[in-house]
């Protein structure tokens, strides 16, 4: 390794010490974390949800501020009551949520934040910084076009030029790789590279075993608050990582993981696809919110004891063709049938008793009503089941609660009690609650719409488990994620979908990474082979 | 050490934030209350009257004896029915502002049982169906806009009070009028009349049509498919929908509901309000009632029980503001003025805070006004 990289006593940029962090509502987010930071160096924090990344990075870019505990540089102690001033010292944060204004030019966006009171805007000066800027970074991104008229990936960029043209020295990433194609990702990790030989301190937060792997050349890890591990790059086996982030050691005879090739699967079971299949979708087309195709002419099967899985960068059409499957969408033309019994413009609750579970994408949106109790909420779309509903419609409340005990034990939803808000609960306990929701209504097929977007090791592997199990008991699945290591191991037979449009439809040991990755990105195998 | 005296402090914490929240609504509820009056007090010390003097008098011709509690309580009876209407289809996510208009419509409809004569019992029974029939119809037109042609129910149920105002000014002076007395209606025979509770008092049993149609509604919106369906669409439509949940039906019904609570207001009014069972040519004792009910389903946070304790509340200070006026001087409609002051107090979202948050700047304040002291004196 390069010389320079290589840290010496006093040769740092910052040093979180002894950080503890409670919260007002009394969760202690941060214990005691210390964290020290070299020019030069990429550092890869790894952790589960609520294992307090956030939070650390929230303190040392000034958004928060500690509970006990200090942060020094090299000059002595800093105190950030602002994010300005933490900018202003050099440090700044991507967050996951972009904060860009959508009618704003990149420009504009970048010159927010540079304006002071009564004086006048200096667009043309900034351009024209910013196009050196990209220059230097190699970073390109059209300056004249309103942010949200671009790609995700470019408007990502236009957050780190944000960043980058104050001139900062310690660049933190709050989960930057969840909305990018891999075409994006390996640009992003190319420019972090850049920028590490350049000097400056990046610190990248992810869930991501792989990319940690991938880029960083430290990672540390935390686990309930506490630095559980800070470990050379070089020195770290994924198995080693991970059972630092879940404290155990994770289940992997599924999956085996590797740099290169896919996660493997075993045994691939055999599918019985001479019975009548039980969902049958033919040329189905869907328009969009904005009126575009977002669902192109797709035709499939899922057979009983199937899990049919549809990998895909987000926003390729996969949630319109669940919407169309759920009846939340009207589809324009085509025809699906579940069983034989045409499901194509029935309202959400003549396609449930038809034998359909739904587990959506959009938890907050969709899967649950958050104001209301767990309780209120284990009911959503079964409320009317003979076994809650006496005379009169009146709910039998003493029933609902038995019925959400149970559920919270079969499911493991860890809340405290069945009158618990559903807001309160954490993110992995909500989606337990749905899974247990859907599941309770004994379905014939289940649509799991990103099931385990968001959670930590623990509950993904649960519900990734827990619909394994109903694929055991002869359900047909639908798997629709953005994560394709989920995809290709549970799937027994996987769809790319591009631009409303099945790319491949294969057994997923017919695939391997890079060709997953082109056909994301819409290139076809022909065009590659040829 | 840090870490267990950080997570002691967390206990503690956690403690005080739960009381907080969980008393929040009613809290937060009283606060405003409390705002009200004051900004009322410093009025009334701005213009030269004594804030104490007013406010006693006040408490007195609310609360003072029985005779005031039914005055009060008289005052509430249409107010939670009025609140109701608004709350109900707030619960289910929508703006309806025209109890006003819809009471109007139940107090014409009541007004019509004086053209027949039925047997006592049957008699009141038919003038309250009709009231709520007519205050479910006139909220249906806002209902079927909305579902149909996504008309905002804001603007289309404030048209419609305007319209049931005038319509009812047209009954009131041509149709139902009292050949004999022009400046009122017709008065409902005795057969028809909501019997008084407290001789000498307007307290009818009216109050309990009130009373009972708030439990009802406690009961329909929390212990029925029908209720849970309801909240669910108002807090979150997608999900609804998404729960096989037909969220137009639910705000159809929701509609209907807060019509025929209106109706009955409007029927309480003119079956139960001795001494002429009537409306007079004004309408003077309708006037208002539809849009206070907004004030008092907000201070009574849009839950039924909530609505009655705030209509009481509410009740008293207008059954007191006579006595007000009487002894303390002060013009009734000061109690207007401290009505307007709760609203706006409640429509500050997380009132409460404001407290922590001018202690914490008058600390600082003070912080700097002391070190910038001892730096002169130094």
């Amino acid at each position: 390794m390069n010389d320079a990289r290589t840290p010496t006593e006093n040769d740092f940029f910052l040093r979180a010490e002894q950080i503890t962090k409670v919260y007002s509502d009394g969760t202690v987010a941060l214990k005691e974390a210390t964290l020290e930071i070299h020019p030069n160096e990429i550092i890869g924090l790894l952790g589960e949800n609520g294992a307090g990344k956030t939070t650390l990075t929230k303190i040392l870019s000034g958004l928060l501020p500690p509970t006990r505990g200090r942060v020094i540089s090299p000059k002595g102690a800093v105190h950030f009551t602002s994010p300005r001033e933490a900018l202003d010292f050099g440090i700044g944060m991507v967050h996951q949520h972009f904060a860009l204004v959508g009618t704003f030019t990149a420009a504009e966006n970048v010159a927010l934040g540079f304006e002071r009171p009564f004086s006048r805007l200096q667009i043309t000066k900034t351009t024209e910084d910013l196009e050196a800027l990209m220059q230097e970074s190699g970073l390109q991104v059209p300056l004249d076009v309103p942010v949200e008229k671009l790609a995700v990936g470019e408007q990502q960029r236009v957050e780190v030029l944000k960043v980058l043209s104050r001139n900062v020295d310690l660049l933190i990433l709050d989960e930057p790789t969840s909305v990018l194609t891999p075409l994006e990702v390996d640009e992003l990790f190319n420019l972090l590279r850049r920028l590490r030989d350049a000097g400056k301190s990046i610190i990248l937060i992810t869930h991501k075993l792989k990319e940690v792997q991938d880029i960083t050349d430290r990672i540390v890890v935390l686990r309930q608050g506490e630095m559980v591990g800070d470990v050379k790059t070089a020195d770290a086996t994924t198995e080693r990582l991970a059972q630092l982030m879940v404290g155990q050691a994770v289940e992997t005879d599924i999956v085996e993981l590797s740099d290169t090739e896919l996660p493997v699967r075993k045994v691939l079971r055999k599918v019985d696809r001479t019975k009548p299949s039980i969902l049958h979708v033919e040329n189905l087309t869907a328009l969009g919110n904005t009126g575009d195709i977002a669902v192109n002419n797709v035709s499939f099967d899922i057979h009983g004891g199937e899990i049919f899985g549809i990998a895909g960068v987000e926003g390729n059409g996969q949630t319109e063709l669940v919407e169309s499957l759920t009846g939340l969408r009207v589809p324009t033309s085509g025809q699906a049938t579940i069983n034989g019994t045409n499901i194509l413009g029935l309202d959400p609750r003549k396609i449930y008793r038809l034998g359909v579970a739904h587990i959506p994408e959009d938890r907050w949106e969709l899967g649950l009503v958050l104001p209301f109790t767990l309780a209120e909420n284990a009911i959503l779309g079964v409320h009317r089941w003979e076994q809650f509903r006496g005379a009169f419609s009146v709910l039998k409340w003493g029933k609902i609660n038995k019925h959400v005990r149970e559920l919270m034990e079969r499911f493991e939803i860890r809340a405290s009690g069945p009158s618990a808000p559903a807001k309160s609960l954490s993110g992995g306990n909500q989606q337990k609650l749905i899974v247990g929701r859907e599941l309770a209504k004994d379905p014939a097929i289940i649509v799991a719409a990103q099931p385990t977007r968001g959670l930590d090791i623990g509950s993904a592997q649960y519900i990734r488990q827990t619909l394994v199990d109903m694929r055991e008991k002869g359900r047909a699945i639908l798997l629709v994620s953005a994560d394709l290591d989920e995809v290709l191991a549970h799937a027994d037979r996987v769809a790319i979908m591009y631009e409303g449009q099945f790319m491949e439809v294969c057994s997923p040991d017919q695939l391997n990474r890079e060709k997953v990755g082109m056909l994301m990105g819409g290139v076809t195998a022909a065009k590659e082979t040829t | 050490m840090s870490v267990t005296e950080a997570q002691q402090q967390s206990r503690l914490l956690r403690g005080v934030h739960r009381t907080l929240t969980g008393l929040h609504p009613a809290l937060e509820s009283v606060v405003a209350a409390l705002v009200g009056l004051i900004a009322g007090a410093i009025l009334m010390a701005a213009w030269g009257y004594s804030p104490w003097e007013a406010y006693s008098a006040l408490l007195d011709g609310a609360f003072g004896g029985s005779y005031e509690w039914s005055m009060s309580l008289s005052w509430a009876t249409p107010l939670i029915l009025t609140a109701l209407t608004f709350s109900i289809c707030l619960r289910a996510g929508m703006f309806n502002i025209g109890a006003e208009g819809q009471m109007y419509v139940g107090a014409l409809a009541a007004v019509g049982i004086a053209y027949f004569s039925l047997p006592t019992g049957l008699h009141q029974l038919v003038g309250l169906l009709f009231a709520a029939v007519a205050g479910a119809a006139w909220s249906l037109v806002p209902a079927a806009l909305k579902m149909m042609r996504g008309v905002s129910e804001v603007i289309s149920t404030i048209m419609f009070n305007w319209i049931a105002k005038w319509l009812a000014l047209f009954f009131v002076i041509r149709i139902l009028v009292d050949p004999v007395r022009a400046e009122k209606t017709v008065s409902i025979p005795v057969s028809g009349r909501l019997p008084v509770l407290v001789s000498g008092t307007s307290l009818s049993y009216g109050i309990f049509v009130s009373v009972a149609f708030a439990l009802f509604i406690y009961f329909l919106l929390w212990h029925t498919t029908t209720g849970y369906e309801l909240r669910a669409a108002g807090l979150n439509p997608a999900a609804a929908r998404y729960g096989g949940i037909r969220n137009k039906r639910t705000m159809f019904l929701s509609f209907i509901l807060g019509g025929v609570a209106a109706g009955l207001a409007g029927a309480t009014i003119v079956m139960g309000m001795p001494p002429t069972y009537a409306i007079f040519g004004g309408m003077p004792q309708l006037l208002n009632m539809g849009f206070n009910g907004m004030a008092v389903a907000m201070v009574g946070r849009n839950h039924p029980i909530g609505i009655i304790l705030s209509a009481i509340f509410f009740g008293g200070l207008n059954a007191g503001a006579s006595w007000m006026q009487i002894k303390a001087g002060v013009p009734l409609e000061m109690v207007n003025v401290v009505m307007g002051a709760i609203v706006i107090a409640m429509s500050i979202p997380t009132l409460i805070r404001v407290f922590p948050m001018i202690a914490h700047a008058s600390k600082n304040l003070l912080q700097t006004l002391r070190g910038t002291k001892k730096e002169e004196s130094a």
